[in-house]
């Protein structure tokens, strides 16, 4: 136990590069902020979608229940002007401003400015500003970045896909609390999807409205938990529990990854006010999933056993390098890979957990998410210390 | 005494015939040939078109529903192919000559090939006159027209004069309006083109349903993508298992499949896509033991029932107070292959996917019916029609895929691809042509199913 306080310590203090400065305040804070700060747009914004972190600040969305047109504004995290965009439907009526108003309106000369005919009414654009109809339609905002880190992804796929063939193929016994705590989580995810929803704030489309895309959001991830669901009762993880100082080592390891590489989505679930659910769901959901994708990589291993220990550790410092968001799901595989097949959730739960939590410690810096992540740690730590020995203990059954 | 099973068969096989007879008697005129019409209205021109007319289809489907849901029942769609000119037909001639017909016979624009001698220029004062004058020999309606903006310019020996008149709504809902455009070269009419203006917000309720349609699309896309996940997990432990597996029957299925979409004119994605599915789908058959047996002759009674249920549903939503489209998706291809890769390819490329790998794979753990309901609900999610409220479309859609749930416990999948063939023949009729041919294409499957069912009594 003091290893793994050790371990997990040294994985809190140890200096390292975060991949993104530490935001400040919460998208709630920046959210009021621009209701302060932009002018008034001569129609109401509706209700706050959801956020995204973007460039050191937050790109929130607003859309009224009807979904005619769609609010966004970038606030940066310190200080700085607030930019802002406003999008209506095509088909929405308007003024149709003749060129001479659209360039006053704007303030750009009359040659710089460029009408767009829409079905009642004329749009104008000037450099970066544009007007919809005759109201200012603000200008443009930074684009959320892509997740990158394609390739990872898609070996992340195929080594699933290797775990799954592998659990088929070689029965064991099972391990039932696993199976059960995997159908759980996915029920618990299920449960947690309504509070998710500014998540995707990305989704909100102009002209639809949000509860439709909201629908159709839930529906997905429903649908996905589903199939993780039958998933997990079909591909259950296999009976054993590792030793304390490893699994102790694993979520030390995910600490550390977390904090080198936090992805956005990350950040963005420290916004949500249910965000602990999030993250423990995440771990347990990702642990299975990377515990499977370990024994993938362990069994397509199996011809070079000798030097496996070797070529997973390469594995590992090239995604230090390259994987980025993804450092801490490959970091997950890798450690599931390295041990025994029994061990590959254990390990690989843990790397997860501690890749949730070190993500939000280096990469928030407002008290509300940093006192649920060190709870979390805390329940991880204390999860570990409770499971030593035979966690499965005379309640595993044969596949 | 007949027993039940024989008065069920002999019941089937009526209300088959029943429904051929009052699928031909819906059946709408077609429209009329647009080559005459566009002939006529070139010669109102004063130009003879010479050379083979090539014809195009075009739709603006929005429009279209929208022209529905502002005038319900049958005089919204007699709108949408004639003054709303929502659908339409371009025709030209490869020796000069285009012109744009509406599905209702009627002249939407006419532009001709500028002569070497246009006439003499008209004097500045009577270019108005001269232009309200070409106006008057155009529309049918010229008090109705206001002249709103004239401009000229000087263009190869010519005076050029492009004159733009705006009507009131006419027979269009309130608050839309009407244009007219006329071209004259010297003292020729060399063209002259209608246009609509729909009002925003009627057009903008039927563009915001078709949008969310769009996204409610994805769970549905998702649950397909997972279900190839599933699949192929299936296909590597039936293989490491040495169970069975129909990869002949599956590349069967998938070049069929692939096959209609070539003749439905799909896009290229969609139809390799649902190809794949289909011959993955088909090729596990063997593995799932929990599929009905097959009676292949319960399909096209299911099919017709349905046909007869979604034919009067519009009118029972209309009553409600909501709105459904009375016409499907128009087509863009009026041949009678079209008809018959648009009304099987959603059979034979979503049915062993809904009806047979959903259940298949599910029903370890929902069981069978549990397995068919999430087909169902995915499938309702695939191509419903816009409506208001949106539920009505997806609900309308639901009950096709509940159809071919029943068609599918009672007959296997091969009943439910022949009642979701059979029923979205008979729904897709009404946008083609009147012919032998086309009849043919939509009536063979409930033929098909007479003889089903009269072998099936033979066999008993």
């Amino acid at each position: 136990m003091v290893f793994v306080a050790g371990a997990v310590g040294a994985a809190l203090l140890v200096p390292v590069t975060p991949s993104r400065t530490r935001l400040a305040h919460a998208p709630t804070l920046a959210a009021a902020r621009a209701e302060r700060e932009v002018p008034g747009l001569g129609l109401g914004w509706g209700k706050l979608r959801g956020w995204n972190v973007v460039e050191d600040g937050w790109l929130l969305t607003w859309q009224p229940t009807h979904g005619a047109w769609l609010v966004r504004a970038w606030v940066p995290d310190g200080p700085g002007d607030v930019r802002w965009r406003l999008d209506a439907a095509p088909w929405l009526p308007g003024a149709r401003l003749s060129r001479t108003a659209a360039a006053g309106r704007i303030g750009h000369g009359q040659s710089e400015v460029v009408a767009r005919e829409r079905l009642g009414r004329r749009d104008w654009q000037g450099g970066e500003r544009r007007l919809v109809g005759a109201l200012d339609a603000g200008g443009a905002l930074p684009q959320v970045p892509p997740v990158g880190g394609a390739p990872w992804a898609a070996a992340f796929a195929g080594l699933l896909l290797a775990g799954a063939l592998a659990r088929t193929a070689f029965p064991g016994v099972i391990s039932r609390g696993w199976r059960s705590m995997s159908l759980w989580a996915t029920l618990a995810g299920v449960a947690l999807l309504p509070v998710s929803l500014p998540l995707a704030a990305r989704s909100m489309t102009v002209g639809v409205r949000p509860w439709v895309a909201e629908l159709a959001l839930v529906a997905t991830g429903a649908t996905v938990l589903v199939a993780l669901a039958v998933g997990a009762y079909r591909l259950p993880a296999k009976s054993g529990c590792p030793p304390l100082a490893w699994a102790g080592s694993a979520l030390a390891a995910g600490l550390l990854a977390g904090r080198l590489h936090a992805p956005d989505w990350l950040v963005n679930v420290a916004g949500l006010s249910w965000r602990p659910g999030v993250w423990i769901v995440t771990a347990i959901l990702g642990g299975w999933l990377a515990g499977m994708a370990g024994e993938g990589l362990r069994e397509l291993l199996e011809p070079v056993y000798r030097v496996r220990a070797v070529i997973l550790a390469a594995l590992a410092a090239f995604a230090t390098w390259t994987a980025g968001a993804w450092l801490g799901p490959v970091v997950a595989v890798v450690l599931a890979a390295g041990g025994e097949r029994g061990h590959s959730s254990w390990l690989a739960t843990a790397a997860m957990w501690g890749w949730v939590v070190g993500a939000v410690i280096e990469s928030c810096g407002w008290v509300s998410p940093l006192r649920d992540a060190l709870l979390v740690l805390g329940l991880g730590v204390a999860s570990l210390a409770a499971a030593r020995g035979p966690a499965d203990g005379g309640r595993d059954e044969p596949a | 005494m007949p027993r039940p099973s024989t008065f069920l068969r002999a019941l089937a096989a009526v209300c088959l015939v029943g429904v051929a007879a009052d699928a031909l008697r819906r059946e709408e005129a077609g429209p009329v040939d647009p080559v005459s019409v566009a002939w006529a209205g070139l010669a109102a021109l004063g130009f003879q078109p010479i050379g083979e007319p090539e014809l195009v289809l075009e739709a603006d489907q929005p429009l279209a529903w929208s022209l529905e849901r502002s005038r319900p029942g049958e005089d919204g769609v007699r709108l949408a192919r004639s003054e709303g000119g929502a659908l339409r037909q371009r025709v030209r001639f490869s020796g000069g000559g285009e012109v744009v017909v509406t599905a209702g016979g009627l002249l939407w624009s006419v532009r001709r090939p500028v002569p070497t001698d246009p006439g003499p220029d008209p004097f500045p004062l009577q270019a108005q006159e001269r232009l309200e004058e070409s106006l008057r020999a155009l529309v049918g309606d010229p008090s109705a027209w206001n002249l709103v903006r004239v401009e000229s310019w000087r263009e190869s020996g010519s005076l050029w004069y492009r004159a733009r008149f705006a009507g009131g709504p006419g027979e269009l809902p309130p608050g839309w309006r009407r244009e007219v455009e006329i071209e004259r070269a010297g003292s020729t009419v060399v063209a002259w083109k209608q246009a609509v203006h729909p009002l925003g917000t009627d057009v903008g309720v039927v563009m915001g349903r078709i949008a969310e349609l769009r996204v409610l699309r994805r769970p549905a896309l998702a649950a397909i993508a997972l279900a190839v996940i599933g699949l192929v997990l299936a296909g590597a432990e039936a293989h490491a298992f040495h169970q069975r597996i129909g990869l002949g029957r599956g590349a069967a299925a998938g070049i069929v499949a692939a096959a209609l979409a070539w003749l439905a004119r799909a896009p290229s994605a969609e139809a390799v896509g649902m190809a794949i599915v289909c011959a993955l789908a088909a090729a596990l058959r063997p593995i799932w033991t929990s599929v009905p047996k097959r009676r292949f002759a319960a399909g096209a009674p299911f099919g017709a029932l349905l046909f007869l249920g979604l034919a009067s549903l519009p009118l029972l939503v209309q009553r409600l107070g909501g709105w459904m489209p009375m016409t499907p998706a128009s087509t863009v291809d009026l041949s009678p292959q079209h008809l018959l890769g648009t009304s099987w390819f959603p059979a034979v490329a979503e049915e062993p996917v809904l009806r047979g790998a959903f259940p298949g794979l599910a029903a370890p753990v929902f069981g069978w019916w549990g397995g068919a309901l999430i087909g169902a609900v995915v499938g309702a999610l695939l191509h419903p029609l816009p409506s208001v409220p949106l539920v009505a479309g997806l609900g309308r859609e639901l009950l096709v895929q509940l159809g071919m749930v029943g068609a599918c416990r009672v007959g296997g999948v091969g009943a439910a691809i022949l009642a979701r063939g059979t029923c979205e023949a008979l729904l897709r009729r009404p946008l083609y042509p009147s012919g032998l041919v086309w009849d043919l294409v939509a009536l063979a499957p409930l033929a098909v199913g007479v003889v089903l069912l009269l072998r099936e009594r033979r066999a008993a």
